[in-house]
């Protein structure tokens, strides 16, 4: 207890290590990210070209699509294995239904909405099992992750279907104002995703649900409904970013989310998303997103092997979630 | 001291758990059933060509699954299991040239390394299993990739120190196979014979119990996953023993069937339950299942489908709701 | 007579065979603020969890303003205008003082699915101006100390009134155990406040602060209320003395096979041991055979120290001595190896592990007694396994059945027997070890520690009630609020009343 006693009002913060501590973990993320961004411009002389920039940009849309929609799982305290195999299947049912050169669909952008609600389904049946049947989110997913990888085989049928859709493309690869246009994709989707962080039960009881289960349901909210509606959501931006992968390489393919899962988890961690629940957001995982692109641009310009660099971000991410809940540990607990 | 309460009453009774054991006879019978439905599509299934293939292809998986499931018996999970074993081929594939038969001890023991600090970490920290080794994962894949620059390595010289494996017969029947199912005898017979045999068992199903009356679970947890490491070593041997050449992903799209043969064998996700030889049929079941789906017409593509829908309806299954509290 | 806000007629609760409500009838009239004392188990957090909703009684009947009603959970008791602020901390910490005050019922604040945060803070804000309380509604909860959060608790507590238009009732359970000086005074000012416009149900250890708040005082014992008094004439001696005294024989507790220990050997020295917010300067000594009874209600700090002296907390000062030598644990496995046991409130997670059998319960601390090296012994094992069974009573179908089938008692004995059998135990630590059994179990219960003792096993006990704990010990203390109020000599023929040990408790 603290030896004097704080006036009612105030918040208390109750000793300097305390305040220290509260500053990092607000302010780390951007302090790190900013430091990167600096030290790569010093280091190499390609880093901060316009070129340059616009890779880093392009880079940046997809994996933040991702990791916006694993924000929301991971707020509950759950995890979305699955986004690899949901990307997967929405870029291919995208492909497929859109002007490519296997069949004569040419639903045009009613492609990328079926794509897009590929990922919602997966989503829902996620949500579903694991809130129903009481599943561990990372079995569930690891098990629709696999399915979706499934569909994605069978619909691929042994050779990549070409989009294309003109339009479609240039949504892709092309760029307006000098920047790529998904990147105005991946804005939009954090704009909405923001919002719905900010002033929606979705976004607001997710927090309550993660930060302490039990209350939140003492209060009377319906936990499976947001539970659910959480995984929807991851499940829509697998969607959407595979929908824009696709459109970004010109095919569907059952590799395109190859990798991504791991570094997008990466960015949620390293941006102050709590994998426990209950703490980050959409914001934090921007700043962690552009942690982690600018790290892998970066490196690669100084000619680290890009493979060390995964292997790296396995141990970054280790030790992430190892400093945020160090102070959790007890003799008497069970994490399994 | 008054008896006359327990004397004079009759012992209670239990009612027989008929859906458990239902539950537990499930993937036997299953497994007889496949046996029996593929068989009739493809009379020669059960012929020595065709069971050698089987077998020859259950073996690695079987050794994965078998590191996983004294894992999974805890309640956890080990994600890097199949990408620890690849990287072991690229490190055979680089030491079995100069050091023979010591380049595969050191494997073996590297593998062992990585599996005690993989429950070194998980224990001592506290943090969850799945994202332990999900960083383990990109740590072990991402280095395998760098060493080997992302290519297949053959295994020029040295290959005699684990070439007997695959070329050894008995009764016709692959030495692997064979020494993968003793393998999983002894695990099932030490569990029985050992004072601490059921230790995996009883923190999957108590862990505070466990370490309220003593027991270290820090060191059991730790114990099951260096096990993991060690088996994905062996693996790894067989692996590339049989392909003669070690590679960065060769063991990558074992990962699932692996995680899919422990909970159709009947381990439950949530530890506790399970055992070895239950692994062993999962296996079964799972490359039978394989050919089986190949014989009645399922186009290969349709395997991954197949393998996710049948782990989430297993976990279903057996999963045991009432020890999960908060599930997240 | 106007009519009571809310009132208890002959309400009764009992859960498997233990009566934690039996027959109990009170009221609470307009802008009063009723006290409610007991000691642990008399029924007060059984009371409030049915005025919350969340029990069920089995008979009896609440009344609001006069009219019967059931709650079902509670949001039907939050819509009966019955707001509580609980023992336990119930504010998520990640969220706004706003989201929580207004948690599941933020109605209009939230419209066609979104958020208006102005009118959610302006609705948090007229709860917190209820008491006047200078936390903005924005604040994080996690950024305030535990004072400022009773607040918001309090005012969402308020929250009830606006879903009934009658003066709520307000449930304070233990609302100043996490509180100190300055803060306490702030809480007597907000309850005075709170009486101008509800009423108010005070639920404290604390006599003292229960009766200076409290218009009319009722205690509870044994599930009954077995008074009610004016707190400006109540005697507080007399009040002691309602709280405790029951009906037991010595023959019950065995006290007859008490043996003396004066001149054993001591084997265990604590010495100014200390947790942070828990307990501090604990002191004493056990020696081989003796029971030392430790006193005290929920939050005294016995809980904490016997779970420090086992290895499962940490602590920050003091040290720990275990015959001659300094010993400090960093969890229950060093504690286990050298010597000691514990047989845990907790005892469907802690004690025993469910779903392994009986058998493996029994060797689940110490299996060496039946094996050779790392190897079981079967037949050995199967033959100590139904001697315990057989020597302890304990009721199964057989050894290989699942510990969690059995009941409660067996259980319980089971544990039992999973410490007797290890030959390294020196001091067993007993934490509420007769909690939900039968008078049989309890008194073979009873008869083991008396065995225990003779064998020259060290116990610590706590005790559930002041009886067991006076009955069994040979030396007790008391502890309130985390220091050692007093101790007791309570060798055979010199034993000290239940009135004396609740004097220090409360």
């Amino acid at each position: 207890m603290t030896t004097t006693a704080p006036k009612l009002g105030e918040p208390v913060t109750t000793d300097r290590g305390a305040q220290v501590k509260k500053f990092l973990t607000t302010a780390g993320p951007l302090i790190a990210f900013i430091a990167l961004a600096i030290f790569f411009t010093v280091a190499s002389p390609t880093f901060s070209t316009p070129g340059n920039l616009s890779i880093l940009l392009t880079q940046l849309s997809i994996l933040l699509v991702i990791g916006i929609g694993l924000t929301f799982v991971i707020l509950l305290g759950s995890i979305d294995l699955s986004v690899e195999g949901v990307m997967a299947s929405s870029s291919l049912v995208f492909v497929l239904l859109a002007t490519n050169d296997r069949n004569d669909f040419q639903f045009g952008f009613f492609a990328v909405i079926a794509g897009i609600l590929t990922g919602s389904l997966f989503g829902l049946i996620n949500g579903v099992l694991h809130v129903r049947l009481g599943i561990p989110s990372f079995m569930v997913t690891l098990g629709t992750g696999a399915i979706g990888i499934g569909v994605a085989t069978v619909l691929f049928g042994g050779r990549a279907p070409r989009l294309l859709d003109d339009t479609l493309r240039f949504w892709g690869v092309g760029s307006t104002f000098g920047i790529s246009n998904l990147v105005f994709i991946a804005i939009l989707v954090l704009a909405i995703a923001f919002v719905v962080q900010r002033f929606t039960r979705v976004g607001r009881y997710g927090y309550a649900i993660g930060g302490d289960e039990a209350i939140a349901k003492l209060s009377g909210i319906n936990i499976r409904k947001y539970k659910i509606s959480a995984f929807v959501v991851s499940g829509t931006a697998s969607g959407i970013a595979g929908v824009m992968a696709a459109m970004q390489l010109g095919v569907g393919d059952t590799t395109i989310g190859g990798g991504m899962l791991f570094t997008a988890i990466t960015a949620v961690v390293l941006g102050g998303t709590l994998l426990v629940g209950g703490r980050g957001g959409v914001i934090q995982t921007l700043i962690g997103v552009g942690i982690i692109v600018v790290l892998a641009n970066g490196l690669i310009l100084i000619g680290v092997d890009p493979y060390i660099q995964t292997a790296v971000q396995g141990v970054v991410i280790v030790i992430a979630v190892i400093a945020s809940g160090w102070s959790l540990r007890r003799r008497v607990r069970v994490i399994k | 001291m008054s008896d006359t309460t327990t004397l004079a009453a009759p012992k209670p009774r239990v009612a027989v758990d008929w859906k458990g054991r239902l539950v537990s006879a499930l993937p036997l019978i299953g497994l007889v059933l496949l046996v029996i439905v593929v068989t009739i599509n493809q009379p020669n299934f059960l012929a020595l060509g065709s069971v050698r293939g089987l077998l020859e292809s259950m073996a690695p998986i079987l050794l994965l699954a078998l590191g996983q499931t004294f894992v999974i018996l805890t309640g956890g999970i080990d994600l890097s299991f199949a990408a620890t074993a690849s990287f072991g081929t690229v490190l055979l594939a680089l030491w079995l040239p100069n050091l023979g038969m010591l380049g595969l001890v050191a494997v073996l023991a590297t593998m062992t390394l990585i599996g005690f600090v993989n429950g070194f970490v998980i224990a001592k920290t506290q943090i969850p299993s799945f994202i332990a080794t999900l960083g383990a994962l990109g740590l072990y894949s991402g280095l395998g990739l760098a060493i080997s620059g992302a290519s297949n390595i053959r295994i020029s010289q040295g290959y005699e120190a684990i070439g007997w494996i695959t070329d050894l017969r008995i009764a016709g029947l692959p030495l692997s196979a064979i020494l993968v199912v003793l393998i999983a005898v002894v695990i099932a017979v030490a569990m029985k014979v050992l004072a601490r045999g059921k230790s995996f068992h009883a923190i999957g199903l108590a862990e505070q119990a466990v370490l309220m009356s003593g027991g270290s679970t820090v060191r059991i947890r730790i114990l099951a996953f260096t096990l993991c490491g060690l088996f994905s070593g062996l693996a790894a041997v067989m692996l590339a023993a049989s392909q003669r050449s070690g590679g960065p992903t060769l063991a990558d799209t074992l990962q699932l069937p692996a995680i899919a043969a422990v909970v159709i064998g009947g381990t439950a996700i949530t530890g506790g339950v399970g055992g070895a030889m239950k692994t062993v049929i999962g296996a079964l079941i799972i490359v039978v299942l394989r050919v089986g789906l190949s014989a009645i017409g399922v186009p290969p593509s349709f395997e991954q489908i197949v393998y996710g829908a049948v782990i989430i309806a297993a976990v279903v299954l057996t999963i045991d709701r009432s020890r999960l509290g908060v599930v997240k | 007579m106007s009519v009571p806000v809310l009132e208890v007629k002959n309400l009764t609760k009992t859960f498997k065979n233990v009566v934690a409500l039996d027959n109990i009838t009170f009221e609470v009239r307009k802008h009063e603020v009723v006290g409610l004392i007991g000691e642990n188990g008399a029924g007060k957090s059984t009371l409030l969890k049915i005025l919350s909703g969340i029990y069920q009684p089995d008979s009896g009947e609440v009344l609001r303003n006069g009219v019967k009603t059931v709650f079902r959970g509670p949001q039907d008791s939050a819509k009966a205008g019955i707001g509580m602020v609980h023992q336990e901390q119930s504010l998520v910490t990640s969220v706004s003082v706003a989201e929580n005050i207004l948690l599941g019922s933020e109605t209009d604040a939230v419209r066609a699915g979104f958020f208006n945060w102005g009118k959610l803070n302006a609705k948090a804000q007229k709860q917190l101006d209820k008491i006047q309380s200078p936390i903005s509604p924005k604040e994080k909860v996690e950024n305030l100390s535990f004072a400022q959060r009773q607040m918001v608790e309090l005012a969402k507590a308020l929250g009830v009134e606006e879903f009934s238009k009658e003066a709520p009732v307000i449930v304070l359970d233990e609302p100043s155990s996490v509180l100190e000086g300055e803060e306490l005074e702030v809480l007597f000012t907000q309850i005075e406040r709170l009486r101008q416009f509800a009423s108010v149900i005070f639920v404290s250890h604390r006599l003292d602060e229960v009766l200076r708040v409290s218009d009319r005082v009722y205690v509870l014992k044994d599930g009954k209320s077995v008074a009610e008094r004016n707190p400006d004439t109540a005697d507080v001696d007399e009040l002691h003395r309602l709280m405790v005294g029951r009906e037991s024989s010595a023959e019950f507790y065995h006290e007859d096979e008490q043996l003396a220990v004066d001149g054993a050997p001591v084997v265990l020295k604590v010495d100014g041991l200390r947790k942070n917010n828990a307990f501090s300067d604990v002191s004493f000594e056990v020696r081989k055979g003796e029971v030392l009874g430790i006193a005290g209600v929920q939050g005294s700090g016995r809980e904490e120290l016997t779970r420090v002296i086992f290895g499962a907390e940490p602590f920050d000062g003091g040290s720990i001595t275990l015959d001659g030598k300094k010993v400090r644990f960093s969890s229950p496995v060093g504690a286990v190896s050298a010597g000691f046991g514990y047989i845990p409130a907790e005892r469907r997670i802690e004690g025993i592990a469910q779903g392994l059998s009986v058998q493996d319960n029994i060797f689940l601390a110490d299996p060496s007694p039946v094996s050779v090296g790392p190897f079981l012994l079967p037949a050995k094992a199967r033959t100590v396994a139904s001697e315990w069974i057989t020597r302890l009573r304990i009721r199964t179908p057989d050894r290989n059945a699942n510990v969690a089938n059995l009941s409660g008692g067996n259980q319980q004995k089971v544990v039992l027997a999973k410490w007797l059998n290890s030959p390294r135990l020196r001091v067993l630590i007993l934490d509420h070890p007769t909690r939900g059994l039968d008078v049989g179990a309890k008194e073979d219960v009873y008869t083991f520690v008396r065995q225990l003792c003779s064998q020259g096993i060290s116990i610590i006990l706590l005790a559930d009630t002041l009886e067991e704990t006076i009955a069994l010990s040979h030396s007790i203390f008391v502890m309130r609020d985390g220091q050692i109020q007093r101790r007791f000599d309570a060798s055979p023929g010199n034993k000290p009343k239940p009135v004396d040990l609740v004097e220090q408790m409360v």
